[in-house]
């Protein structure tokens, strides 16, 4: 990997312990960001995105573990780092907007004393001062700075969005992960905040890490992408490779489960079978028992990730060729 | 807000009003009267029964009697004389061992749920280990140990074999000969002390939270404003010469309210753990801890926040209920509060009395229901009336 | 993979495997919570213990008929005797066998916990589930009723009853349970009902034409079920508690019961003073009785949380 990335999470390995058994949520997992770019991560329900983003803040549950890999922050890895050291790293150099964002806010208290917080934790800086800097984040957001004093459940949904997203930005991260921050939002707020959380990303010069399932949405924000299967790093390159040349067959069937608004009418072709239990997940490659270009390699080993091309890594036996 | 209130008042008389119909038909369901404990008196003889009983006018149609002490009750606000304490009213009654119960309860109470609180939070931050199964076991225990035996062991322990509290009473009576103040002027001068107390920790603790920012200062303050408290009672209860009533009462206390507190802690220490276990698993806590905030702020500041609402309001219910629980460690400690004073007055069957008490017990349990519901409010935002 | 049977089941035949299925899914939960299983230990171990009370007469009276309440140890030189033998836990003041006491007492402490929660519970469900059913008047007439029973001094009010009615064991229960049915519990599972009554499935089965009692019996209430049972294991430890309490001071018209033995070595005088640690086989063992029955099923009712509330469970 480039050694001038921002962000470089190598081979990260994370499980959860639960009583039926060992969940391999992330399975060495690896990609990277540089300053200023957004990067997407793509792939279906479960297949580890939110857990990788969760393991580079290490916010882990109890009955989590990362058990391999790097994550270098600033050329510093985070996975050793005890937790005191983690704390400041949190929200001062990578923050993160959750899912379903509108309960990340604390309902007894005022928005705007939960953006202080954020802010008092990591800098020392009066009271005055950040309710100024408060007023400055509402206004990037387009959010009423009146409305500082208000309480989340008098805010919409969008504006909850929005509440969140400044409080994200509001100690001037390195980088923001959004963890599929607009899927609880109508069609139209979300199309109005995705290009808000872009111009801002611009302006600021942020690293970006946009999570999602809609690949509509990966690929109108995001410089690269990043596609998961189940717990693993299938593809990785930038959007203009995924989209018009994916070599992974997954990628490939995700490209052409969505219809095209423009272009001729198709029958919308769906991947068959279902995504694997991560309990006891398929041996080798842990796609093999839905992929329609399998071969017997396929199920014996697991592919290694290669770089078939400049800046093109994927990791499959049997890439696809354009 | 104001509608509701109204609202809710109007219920409460309504509710009070069948309440003491009930109480006056149950008390004159049992069989016999004031005068069955002189039936086997040879001094007293049939006639003076009858007439002891036609002077307290217990030979009128039910009927009669029942609209006259409704009548007393609501119209006259009264709550008549006592049979047993004759002439005593019984208001007169009440508001002289009203006091004694509420000292005792009231201090019990908020040990008990302080306890409760700080280890219920403490057990649901830290889950499973030895910890969580020992502080649970340990308040099951006491939560449900039985009382009686319980008061008495601890009686025994601390009264008797290790000489250090008085067995039972509410003050020793070789200390008061000197003195023409009555016990319910102390009581009272110690609940103003507490409230006074209470007032100023309470202010000085606000202060501190605004305006200093480093823990261990804040701590030192408070302490020092505790430390000031104590030491501003004692002079004003020694300059005015009362000092030693005062101590010989709170000497009496002090078993009781080891032994309500004991059994009393578990119940909110288990709410309070499950609050919090629910509270925990929501976004915000994530929130908050991705945003690099220690662990105890994120413990105390925002999951114990949320987490203290049921548990509020159980507590506030709990103050209502302290009187019933009352009448079983008031017995053992013959400690002559409301709780004893249900139990006798029901016993002799000197229904002005009890009823009273009965009645009295029941608005306060009401006006405590209320304040719950408006407490809640108030700390919850999310609620509007 | 299960293979699915092919072929029609009788309804009840398919709700029979469900129901066994869900209980061995619960009680695998259920045993994972090491409170719930101490507590359900504790059960059973009274439970065999006031089981063997035959056997127990047996073996150590059998040279003559023994009545725990009316007999009389000749074989003491004087009583109250500490623990020997012949008697292991001593005899009380008036000669009678402590360990014999304890576990005649034992099947009716439990009769009457269960049968008071029963009942407590069965109001309290009814209740509930028609409120929440109907809302309007009856859930304003029921919440203000359950309202005046929770202004009642529970103590006080039983010992008012205990004057205006002998009571015995049955009755006694019938008493704590609709005290306790009419009262806290009915809100309690009211809110619980009314989460139920406001699914998607009540509407469906009322458009489908069911008639109110088919929905609340069959919807509503099965739903609430699992919170009842809860609540039913703390209703036991207060029933028992409530009995104990009221036998100490002696107003209960019961012959025998652990309450009741604190009350005899109370009056007899033997709780005073150094009597107390001297005379310990008296009020202990029926003391400790009364602690860990009553706290036994309020671990099982804590045991039982996490499986009825998944949301308190380790994952």
């Amino acid at each position: 990997m480039i050694g001038v990335a921002l962000l470089a999470v190598e081979n990260l390995t994370m499980h959860y312990t639960t009583t039926k058994g060992d969940v391999q949520a992330v399975d060495d997992v690896s990609f990277e960001l540089a300053k200023g770019e957004s990067l997407g991560l793509v792939g279906e329900s479960g297949c580890g995105k939110t857990s990788a983003a969760i393991s580079i803040l290490k916010l882990l549950p109890e009955n989590a573990k990362i058990l391999d890999g790097h994550i270098y922050f600033k050329e510093q890895d985070l996975v050793p780092l005890p937790e005191k050291e983690i704390r400041k790293i949190r929200w001062k150099g990578i923050s993160m907007v959750f899912q379903a964002a509108m309960n990340s806010l604390n309902p007894v208290y005022r928005v705007g004393d939960q953006l202080i917080e954020a802010i008092q934790a990591h800098e020392k800086i009066d009271k005055e001062e950040a309710r100024k800097r408060v007023a400055e984040l509402f206004q990037l957001v387009d959010l009423d700075p009146e409305r500082m004093d208000h309480y989340p459940h008098e805010y919409s949904g969008g504006m909850k969005q929005r509440a969140v997203i400044a409080m994200a930005l509001a100690c001037n991260p390195d980088i923001i992960i959004a963890d599929e921050p607009t899927t609880a939002l109508d069609v139209i707020v979300q199309d109005r905040i995705l290009h808000e959380m872009d111009k801002i990303r611009e302006r600021l010069n942020m690293g970006m890490i946009y999570i999602s399932h809609d690949i509509a949405v990966i690929a109108e924000v995001s410089d690269r992408i990043g596609v998961m299967y189940a717990g693993k790093m299938v593809e990785f390159a930038d959007t203009v490779t995924i989209f018009k040349r994916p070599a992974h067959p997954y990628t490939h069937a995700l490209m052409n489960a969505f219809p095209s608004l423009l272009g001729e009418k198709r029958d919308l072709q769906m991947i068959v079978g279902e995504p694997p239990d991560l309990l006891d997940p398929p041996s080798g490659c842990r796609f093999h028992p839905r992929c329609p270009y399998v071969t017997p390699v396929c199920e014996r080993e697991e592919p290694r990730w290669e770089e078939i091309e400049p800046n093109h890594f994927i990791a499959c036996w049997n890439p696809l060729s354009h | 807000m104001w509608k509701y209130l109204v609202k809710r008042l109007l219920q409460i008389v309504f509710v009070i009003y069948i309440y003491t119909s009930i109480c006056f038909l149950l008390f004159y369901a049992m069989p016999g009267n004031i005068t069955s404990m002189y039936a086997t008196n040879p001094n007293v003889k049939p006639a003076m029964r009858a007439k002891l009983i036609e002077q307290l006018g217990l030979n009128q149609p039910l009927y009669k009697q029942y609209l006259t002490y409704m009548d007393n009750v609501f119209i006259k606000h009264q709550f008549g004389v006592s049979f047993s304490h004759y002439p005593t009213p019984v208001w007169t009654i009440i508001k002289r061992r009203l006091p004694r119960t509420f000292v005792l309860f009231f201090t019990a109470t908020i040990i008990a749920f302080y306890v409760g609180f700080t280890w219920g939070k403490i057990i649901a931050w830290k889950r499973g280990g030895v910890l969580e199964y020992s502080a649970t076991l340990v308040g099951v225990g006491l939560w449900t140990v039985f009382t009686p035996m319980w008061g008495l062991l601890l009686i025994w322990l601390f009264a008797f074999k290790l000489g250090w509290f008085p067995i039972n009473q509410f003050l020793t009576p070789g200390k008061w000969l000197h003195t023409t103040l009555s016990s319910t002027t102390i009581f009272n001068h110690m609940l103003l002390t507490a409230v006074a107390a209470s007032l100023l920790l309470f202010l000085v603790y606000s202060l501190t939270r605004r305006l200093i920012k480093g823990r261990s200062e804040r701590a030192v303050v408070n302490f020092s404003a505790l430390a000031f408290a104590i030491g501003a009672a004692w002079w004003a209860w020694s300059s005015k010469g009362t000092l030693y009533l005062g101590l010989d009462i709170l000497s009496h206390m002090i078993v009781p309210i080891i032994t309500l507190t004991t059994i009393s802690f578990g119940g909110t220490m288990l709410l309070m753990r499950d609050s919090m276990l629910e509270t925990v698993k929501e976004d915000y806590i994530t929130t908050a801890k991705a945003k690099g905030l220690p662990d105890r702020v994120i413990r105390d500041r925002h999951a114990a926040r949320t987490a203290l609402l049921p548990v509020v309001t159980s507590f506030v219910l709990s103050i209502a209920f302290a009187v019933d629980g009352g009448v079983i460690t008031e017995t053992i400690f013959s400690w002559p509060g409301i709780g004893m004073t249900l139990l006798s007055a029901t016993v002799q069957m000197d229904y002005p009395l009890a009823i009273g008490t009965f009645v009295f017990t029941g608005i306060f349990v009401l006006f405590a229901h209320l304040v719950a519901d408006i407490l809640y409010a108030y700390l919850d935002p999310r609620i509007k009336y | 993979m299960e293979q699915m049977r092919v072929g029609y089941q009788p309804l009840w035949r398919i709700r029979l495997k469900l129901w066994r299925k869900s209980l061995a899914n619960n009680w695998a939960i259920f045993r994972k919570s090491v409170i719930g299983v101490i507590g359900l230990a504790i059960i059973i171990f009274f439970g065999i213990f006031g089981a063997f009370y035959p056997v127990y007469q047996v073996i150590m009276h059998n040279s003559f008929i023994y009545d725990p309440i009316a007999g009389y140890a000749l074989d003491e030189p004087s009583n109250p005797a500490p623990p020997s033998w012949r008697h292991p836990l001593g005899t009380d003041p008036i000669g009678r066998d402590i360990m014999s006491q304890l576990m005649y007492s034992t099947p009716r402490e439990f009769m009457l916990g269960v049968l008071a929660a029963l009942i407590s519970v069965f109001i309290g469900t009814l209740i509930g589930a028609i409120s929440a059913y109907y809302g309007g008047f009856t859930d304003t007439f029921f919440m203000r009723t359950a309202d005046v029973f929770m202004l009642f001094p529970f103590i006080a009010t039983l010992i008012v009853l205990s004057a205006v009615m002998k009571l015995d064991i049955f009755k006694l229960a019938l008493v704590l349970g609709i005290l306790g049915g009419f009262g806290g519990i009915t809100l309690i599972l009211k809110s619980q009902a009314l989460s139920v009554a406001v699914k998607p499935y009540i509407q469906a089965a009322k458009v489908a034409g069911g008639s109110n009692f088919h929905v609340i019996a069959t919807h509503i209430i099965p739903n609430v079920l699992p919170i009842s049972f809860l609540y039913m294991m703390f209703n036991v430890t207060g029933a028992i508690f409530s009995e104990a309490a009221l036998s100490f001071f002696g107003l209960l018209n019961i012959r025998m019961s652990w309450g009741l033995m604190i009350h005899t070595t109370d009056t007899a005088g033997y709780l005073l003073g150094s009597s107390l640690i001297y005379y310990w086989w008296l009020w202990l063992p029926p003391g400790l009785s009364v602690t860990a029955l009553c706290a036994a099923f309020y671990l099982v009712g804590r045991g039982l949380d996490e499986v009825v509330n998944p949301r308190l469970r380790e994952r």
